[in-house]
């Protein structure tokens, strides 16, 4: 994570579930995410209603096939995914 | 589909009001012009090696400051292509964190709605203009297609 704030300014309950993922997964907790909880009223909470309509929402396309359409798109913007 | 039309318009819409005109660190007024920066003509039609002004970008880049602006670009076309280095100039240059952040997000943002359009333009067999990043009347033609 390149900007601080982001890496390590999450409020109080962001924190909180922040750690509790890192503990349950016990792996590092992914950058998006803590992009996602970082000041989530500005960006992430609307974001991510936004992306669980589109990705797990009533669509004629299975969940399988637009998890494959999102990891297709991050391979052309050469992004991990 | 009509349904699903307009969840996600009004999904989509909520979430580029809060980004652009929410409360932040940056002005409004910067965070809408570094949309409307990244939002751009279809990528396709550009070089990508080549630095885009704020011409040939539309509206919105007149008021970014250089430096900026170049990041804004980055983001927006190749954003794998952003260093440590070019946070570090840029927050040595006066920018804080969270309008880094702002930024950033209005680039991905803009980048991304602008990319969406042009894709449902381009199935609806649509040959026009770009559309006006900062007005409503692109959210009209987000649908699903199938």
């Amino acid at each position: 994570m390149r900007l601080h704030a982001v890496e390590h300014g999450h409020r109080l309950t962001e924190r909180l579930k922040l750690m509790l993922i890192r503990v349950v997964s016990m792996r590092r907790v992914p950058d998006v995410v803590k992009t996602l909880f970082y000041r989530p009223e500005f960006f992430g909470r609307q974001m991510c209603d936004w992306t669980q309509a589109v990705m797990r929402g009533p669509s004629s396309w299975s969940v399988g096939e637009r998890e494959l359409f999102a990891a297709f798109t991050s391979r052309l913007n050469q992004c991990l995914f | 589909m009509g349904n699903g039309t307009v969840r996600y318009a009004a999904l989509i819409e909520r979430l580029v009001e809060s980004v652009l005109a929410g409360p932040g660190h940056a002005a409004s007024e910067l965070r809408r012009a570094v949309f409307a920066r990244a939002f751009g003509p279809h990528p396709l039609t550009l070089p990508l090696s080549s630095p885009l002004s704020g011409t040939e970008r539309g509206t919105g880049g007149e008021d970014i400051a250089p430096d900026l602006a170049g990041y804004v670009d980055k983001v927006a076309l190749h954003a794998y292509r952003v260093t440590d280095e070019d946070l570090a100039a840029l927050k040595r240059a006066g920018n804080p964190d969270d309008v880094l952040f702002e930024v950033t997000v209005s680039a991905a943002l803009g980048a991304a709605v602008g990319r969406l359009e042009r894709g449902l333009s381009a199935l609806r067999g649509e040959e026009s203009s770009p559309p006006d990043p900062l007005s409503t009347s692109w959210r009209g033609g987000m649908q699903e297609h199938r």
